[in-house]
């Protein structure tokens, strides 16, 4: 059901210098996880689509955020204050787990940056989940609350330094290790290394329909 | 008595405004008002605008001032997706009276009716409802447009859609069920299954397969044609309902682009090898379909190659026909900040590309059903006498005999066609012996 609403803040976590979570009121919105909401400051006409970070069990509602220098919300987002409200519309979207599947398949989740945001939610959501996380970002301390997953399960690929798992690309550990065919992939993150990877999976043989991907600009 | 007052109507875009169109004029009519043509003399012009493109704008404003012209002194509502989108831009404009927007276009006769009493008209105050139509008897079509589902949730990135026309939203089967027999009952042979994205249709327990499944078991001699739909989410179970003598082998499915990269950018729910094999499996499970599309020319980024893995996609598939659209900006979308905006020339340049190929392709999709027949729903009789409608492949056939009724079914042996823009099939009736 979608609701359209005044949602307070409670809190920010400042994660580096440009990103950031939302905690806010939840409302009773229910989502599926993987499903994103439109965010804005209230009272703003100006608003963005944000993939729900938080999971489906949590009282509260989040969403992580990075900065975009010339970007009309996330800067003001960045700078409102806990108490204030924002306003929310959602949840949308059909990015989201096939649960019929969770029981007996593995998943892959392929990010890069903040497109890790919606697998946040999955894991967080279905901790039955037999998942392994691969996030692609320049830098090591951009590996957002890592902790949040397990250590086994998370593979951070650094371009920048080589303070991640793999340095290189998230596409260039794809194109290094095996992958088991009936593996369900999911892709969140810019088109290019969506359409990359995508790429990458089906020469290795991954069914088509096993892979469902969204898109972040 | 007073003479009745007249109303003229002007719809543009998608055939969900026609449907929304023909429910109001069918309520204007029920009210003793008179419908004239637009561009009369009318006391009431009503256009049911569009916005998907800047075209779509332009002709929206063209028929402002047209109604206008016809009468200075009569009153102009606008409604409809421009309504919408430029709600206080319209309402500047002193050849408008009312800018109803779509939540509220299902009060465009009480807003009338408000209006002539001398009232205050206040259009936040009238119900907002976008189902709330009673069937019409009479329409300006052969067929009955039946409005099942509205709004979209994709966010495709080039689509202002969702800011128009809302959350997706979908309408009671059993309204539909109803709304459907009343519209036989009155006398309607074919009806087409409406929406913005009807591929998302969700009531309960009933997805647009069910919806479909149950429409078709409807009693009575009728046929359904499903109107514009998204590539995503239809199974094979959902293509094996057009084994169904009542569902017409015709969709019209969006491709946008064969491009992956492209789709992904336009934030498309598919892929487009996802596209081409649902195509073939359709083909392949109904020899003949007609698959009909929309495509998008010259989106952000688009290069040379992209837009040639569009042609090869459409030679590989073979539509019955496409829309081609140039890409314009729509101000509040997300492709509206992408780099790399394609030149206007290079555009339409991709545009004629795409609309040659399309016109060799449509010709020789027709030119395949000389030698065999088509269930052909009369809709008008010709100035000389002979009869045209639609097959049930949504292919135009002229019936080369006199006598015959508009809104009947006849089987036609095709045996010509005629070349030009809109290559038209001809043959005569199917006669039949013992």
């Amino acid at each position: 059901m979608q609701t359209k609403g005044k949602h307070r803040l409670i809190d920010i976590r400042h994660l580096t210098d440009s990103t950031y979570v939302l905690q806010m009121e939840r409302n009773g919105l229910q989502f599926d996880a993987g499903q994103h909401i439109l965010l804005g400051a209230a009272g703003d006409l100006n608003q963005r689509e944000y993939s729900i970070y938080s999971g489906n069990r949590d009282e509260y509602l989040e969403v992580l955020i990075k900065e975009v220098d010339d970007g009309d919300v996330s800067k003001k987002l960045k700078n409102i204050t806990i108490g204030d409200y924002l306003q929310v519309e959602g949840p949308l979207g059909y990015f989201r787990l096939d649960t019929k599947l969770v029981p007996d398949k593995k998943f892959l989740f392929i990010s890069s940056g903040t497109g890790i945001a919606p697998f946040h939610s999955m894991v967080k959501s279905h901790p039955e989940l037999d998942y392994t996380v691969l996030h692609g970002v320049r830098y090591g301390y951009e590996g957002y609350e890592r902790s949040h997953y397990d250590k086994n399960r998370y593979i951070q690929c650094t371009s920048g330094d080589e303070t991640g798992h793999f340095h290189g690309r998230v596409t260039d550990y794809l194109k290094a290790h095996p992958i088991d065919n009936s593996t369900i992939c999911y892709f969140c993150g810019n088109f290019k290394m969506i359409r990359e990877a995508m790429d990458i999976l089906e020469k290795k043989g991954i069914p088509h329909h096993q892979l469902h991907a969204e898109v972040y600009f | 008595m007073n003479e009745p007052k007249t109303v003229a109507f002007k719809t543009l875009g998608c055939r969900l405004n026609l449907y929304e169109t023909d429910a109001l004029a069918a309520e204007f009519v029920r009210k003793n008002y008179k419908i004239v043509d637009f561009g009369e003399p009318a006391d009431l012009y009503v256009i049911n605008t569009c916005t998907v493109t800047n075209q779509s704008d332009q002709k929206s404003r063209r028929e402002i001032n047209v109604a206008h012209k016809a009468n200075a002194h009569g009153v102009t509502i606008v409604t409809g997706c421009m309504a919408t989108n430029y709600k206080e831009q319209l309402e500047k404009n002193e050849a408008i009276d009312y800018v109803v927007d779509n939540q509220h276009k299902t009060s465009v006769l009480a807003v009338a009716e408000a209006h002539f009493n001398g009232e205050l008209v206040d259009i936040n105050h009238f119900d907002a409802n976008l189902f709330n139509y009673s069937p019409a008897d009479t329409t300006f079509h052969t067929r009955s447009l039946i409005k099942i589902q509205d709004g979209c949730d994709n966010f495709c990135t080039f689509c202002i859609i969702p800011k128009v026309r809302g959350r997706a939203t979908s309408r009671p089967p059993e309204d539909i069920f109803e709304n459907i027999k009343t519209v036989i009952a009155y006398g309607y042979k074919e009806i087409v299954l409406t929406g913005v994205n009807l591929g998302r249709y969700q009531h309960g327990a009933y997805d647009f397969e069910r919806l479909t499944e149950e429409i078709l078991e409807i009693p009575g001699d009728f046929r359904v044609r499903i109107s514009s739909i998204e590539p995503d989410g239809y199974s094979e179970s959902f293509f094996r309902l057009f084994n169904h003598p009542k569902l017409t082998p015709h969709l019209h499915i969006c491709l946008q682009s064969g491009s992956e990269e492209i789709l992904l950018k336009m934030r498309r729910m598919y892929t487009a090898r996802f596209f081409k094999d649902m195509a073939i499996k359709l083909q392949q499970m109904h020899p003949g379909f007609n698959l009909t599309t929309d495509i998008i020319v010259g989106f952000p980024g688009e290069t040379d190659d992209q837009f040639g893995e569009t042609l090869e996609m459409m030679k590989t598939i073979g539509f019955g026909h496409v829309h081609t659209f140039k890409y314009s900006v729509r101000k509040g979308t997300r492709a509206e900040r992408m780099e790399g905006q394609v030149a206007s020339h290079e555009k339409t340049q991709r545009s004629e590309e795409v609309r040659k190929l399309a016109d060799e392709m449509k010709l020789s999709f027709r030119t395949s059903f000389i030698g065999k027949t088509q269930r052909v729903l009369v809709e008008k009789i010709r100035d000389d006498g002979t009869a045209s409608g639609y097959g049930e492949h949504y292919v135009p056939v002229v019936i080369r005999e006199h006598g015959l009724t508009a809104n009947t079914f006849y089987d036609v042996m095709i045996e010509d066609i005629l070349a030009g823009d809109e290559p038209t099939l001809t043959g005569t009736r199917v006669v039949e012996t013992n």
